[in-house]
């Protein structure tokens, strides 16, 4: 009797190559598709056809304007960012060396960082005026509290044995800081990061929505207000891509810092 | 050469007070190969923490080449049972082994010589490049071992390192550590809790009593200068002496306070 | 011990109140927009006098939970097939990457034009937020299935309901609890957020228009308010995890969110 022949599996059909990059894009591609499809005839002024906005965000987001617009709200959010991660890094290292300034600051700082971001737009609206500084100061405020935080227990969580080690074989100072600070409390320092930018990009969003005389976020307002509706759709779109990118970015660099960290999670769970 | 005089640590834990050294004295030569035994909790690893400079004594005072012990001092090197976390997952090998040289702000050339000579003496001259984790439980422990070779010291403490390995892997790495401590003739403390080990290795075993730990017995190790797993561990005196070790930590076991 | 710590923590944040106090009034910040303490405690006691403050936040509690509700449901519902099928998994994940670092408050111009300054509007950028937060945790969960349990599940004839009910719910369910803890910080996060720049109805809609009346103490108030709802929040959702958690030590791993 001759044996029947196996079935491949569903599974087994994608294996390779070409099954994989199908299972990439394929999702993505129907559903663009379908978006496409179910728009194309619409006469709803509020919901154009996906054409029209493709149309609209060539148009509107030429070089120029994202000179004047994009790049004026990506060089806040860097700076605000920047001043966020190096200041709750400062910071969450001084706190989380002593166990007396940690017990007294915890609370009030858990505190800070539960107020919701966008609240402080308001008050920085009234304290420094309507310009880049406020916005500037509004994401570094609102982004430092996860840093601050994360670092706080990264420099807590530290290993007594290479601590040890670290006194037995005389390495004090910066090689101190650097190795055994910094690096070992750098998977925590890097999640709190990665909260941060998060809540960055909400606050550069919002504080040009509220306040703003340029920028992305001011700018997508201004097409809502004007009820140029396929330009603002294009410039949701924009902001979703930008939204992307940054979090695409954000792990590359992360792969790239904490290579030594997954690698011994890997090992470990093999072991 | 390392001088322990009337050691005593007292712990304070969760309002307890517990006395864990009573009252250890012995001298280390220079240039001795020694080990420690004891009952489980006898405070051998306390006692190596004292000697390393990482724990204050309660009273009583250590002496390493002729300086008292009040903080980690120089020339003197640990290598620990938690070989894991004791080196710096996010270095290659070589950057670890060099880090406490980089420490003395020793130059690179004359550093890179030094860990090469290292890594080459506990036979990881290819792993280099690696990074801890990417390694077996043995070769970690070797890099630790090869790092503290790299340092240069005159004495060198021992936890239990080879107390989280295999036995087949601890057989080889007691041979590596007499081979190098042969060649870098340091004075050599080993703390361990297998009696096989001890008398394998040491040129004196040190027999600790249970908590509050004194020395219970001092044996000397008459076996030959070259051994071997094989022949060694066949010998007579080694079996002699082996006994003689065992059943001195059965007495402190079961004797609680020795006078 | 704790109650030192708990003791200096107090000190800390009496410590900064009465900072908050002096500050003010030396001229360093400016006391008009940056009112003393004893002022912000004042307004705040006024607010809480007025009915429409409990009805903008009983507003506000609404939106966050239904909205919160809606997105955990959601996410549970979505993730548990996702992540259990890996052929689904495979084919979803790069969708997943894609549409979830895509900010919240994105689609705030969008929700304005489509749905006005009502809760809906707010109630979709909450929605959108939180199911990211649920969703991920649950495909780590769910993924964490030790497949020897599962193949051994199998070799004794469970059958499917028996194994996500022994199997794999135990497994994720620390996730899930993890998940809506993070949810539920976002959740607020956006409702207030909607709320300020929507103007559907709730707590961010009086600091809005706390604001444009000039009454400034108000607006600080109301922030405190929405702080202490931040850390209830956060401390009620730990207390919850940490009581999951303590049934399940040997099945949880490290999960950096």
């Amino acid at each position: 009797m001759k044996p029947t022949p196996r079935k491949r599996s569903l599974r087994s059909r994608f294996r390779g190559g070409p099954g994989r990059v199908l299972l990439a894009v394929g999702l993505p591609v129907v559903l663009v598709a379908v978006w496409w499809a179910a728009s194309a005839g619409s006469t709803d002024f509020y919901r154009p056809p996906l054409s029209r906005i493709l149309v609209a965000f060539a148009d509107t987001w030429t070089w120029d304007r994202i000179r004047s617009d994009v790049l004026p709200s990506l060089a806040r959010l860097a700076v605000g960012y920047a001043l966020a991660l190096v200041g709750g890094v400062a910071l969450g290292v001084l706190v989380g060396s002593s166990r007396t300034v940690r017990a007294l600051l915890e609370p009030l700082l858990e505190f800070l960082r539960a107020i919701p971001p966008p609240v402080l737009v308001p008050v920085f609206i009234l304290l420094s005026g309507l310009g880049d500084r406020t916005k500037v100061l509004v994401i570094a405020f609102g982004c430092v509290w996860p840093v601050l935080l994360n670092t706080v227990e990264g420099v807590r969580g530290r290993d007594e044995v290479l601590s040890d080690t670290c006194r037995s074989y005389g390495i004090h100072g910066v090689l101190r800081l650097r190795h055994l600070v910094l690096r070992s409390a750098s998977p925590q320092i890097v999640t709190g990061a990665r909260q941060a930018l998060s809540i960055a990009i909400i606050l550069m969003v919002i504080s040009e929505m509220i306040a703003a005389n340029n920028g992305l976020g001011f700018t997508v307002v201004q097409f809502q207000r004007g009820f140029q509706i396929p330009e603002m759709w294009s410039g949701v779109l924009l902001l979703g891509l930008l939204g992307v990118a940054l979090a695409g970015a954000f792990q590359l660099a992360e792969r790239r810092l904490l290579g030594w960290y997954h690698g011994q999670r890997t090992g470990r769970r093999e072991r | 050469m390392l001088e322990v005089w009337n050691l005593r640590k007292v712990y304070d834990a969760h309002g307890r007070r517990v006395e864990a050294i009573g009252d250890l004295t012995f001298t280390v030569p220079g240039g001795q190969f020694a080990c420690v035994v004891g009952p489980s909790g006898c405070g051998k690893t306390t006692l190596l923490r004292c000697a390393a400079g990482l724990l204050p004594a309660t009273a009583g005072e250590i002496i390493v080449d002729g300086a008292r012990v009040t903080s980690p001092p120089a020339g003197l090197a640990v290598v620990f049972q938690e070989y894991g976390r004791s080196l710096f997952p996010w270095l290659r090998v070589r950057d670890n082994v060099a880090l406490p040289l980089k420490a003395q702000r020793i130059a690179r050339s004359r550093r890179d010589t030094l860990v090469d000579e290292a890594l080459a003496a506990v036979g990881l001259a290819d792993a280099h490049t690696a990074y801890p984790w990417q390694l077996s439980g043995g070769m970690q422990q070797r890099v630790a071992i090869a790092r503290a070779i790299a340092y240069q010291p005159r004495v060198l403490l021992m936890d239990e390192p080879f107390a989280a390995v295999d036995a087949q892997t601890r057989a080889d790495l007691e041979d590596l550590i007499r081979a190098v401590w042969r060649r870098l003739g340091v004075t050599l403390l080993f703390v361990t809790h297998d009696i096989d080990e001890a008398v394998y290795l040491g040129q004196r075993v040190i027999v600790l009593s249970a908590a509050p730990t004194r020395v219970a017995e001092d044996l000397a190790v008459d076996l030959p200068a070259d051994r071997d797993q094989l022949t060694t561990r066949a010998d007579a005196r080694f079996a002699e002496l082996r006994g003689a070790v065992y059943a001195q930590i059965q007495k402190v076991k079961t004797g609680r306070t020795e006078p | 011990m704790r109650r030192r710590s708990a003791a200096l923590g107090l000190v800390g944040l009496v410590g900064f109140a009465l900072v908050l106090e002096v500050v003010p009034r030396t001229g360093l910040l400016p006391a008009e927009y940056a009112p003393p303490t004893s002022r912000i405690l004042a307004a705040l006691s006024g607010e809480v006098r007025r009915p429409e403050f409990w009805t903008a936040l009983l507003d506000t509690l609404r939106t966050w939970g239904l909205g919160l509700a809606i997105a955990v449901a959601a996410g549970i519902a979505v993730g548990v097939p996702l992540g259990a099928v890996p052929l689904l998994r495979q084919a979803t994940a790069t969708t997943v990457e894609f549409l979830r670092p895509i900010p919240s408050v994105a689609l705030i111009p969008l929700v304005i034009v489509l749905y006005g300054s009502t809760v809906r509007s707010t109630l979709v950028l909450v929605v959108y937020a939180a199911f990211w937060q649920v969703l991920v945790q649950v495909l780590h969960g769910v993924a964490d299935v030790d497949p020897v349990a599962h193949d051994t599940a199998r070799s004794y004839g469970l059958g499917r309901w028996s194994r996500v009910r022994y199997l794999l719910w135990p497994t994720a369910l620390p996730y899930v609890v993890t998940g809506i803890r993070l949810a539920t910080s976002v959740a607020l996060i956006l409702a207030i957020t909607g709320e300020l720049v929507i103007g559907s109805p709730g707590l961010g809609k009086e600091i809005d228009r706390a604001q444009q009346g000039g009454a400034v103490p108000v607006v600080y108030a109301l922030i405190l308010v929405t702080g202490l709802l931040g850390v209830l929040a956060n401390v009620g959702t730990r207390a919850v995890e940490r009581r999951v958690l303590a049934w399940h030590p040997a099945a949880r791993r490290e999960v950096i969110p």
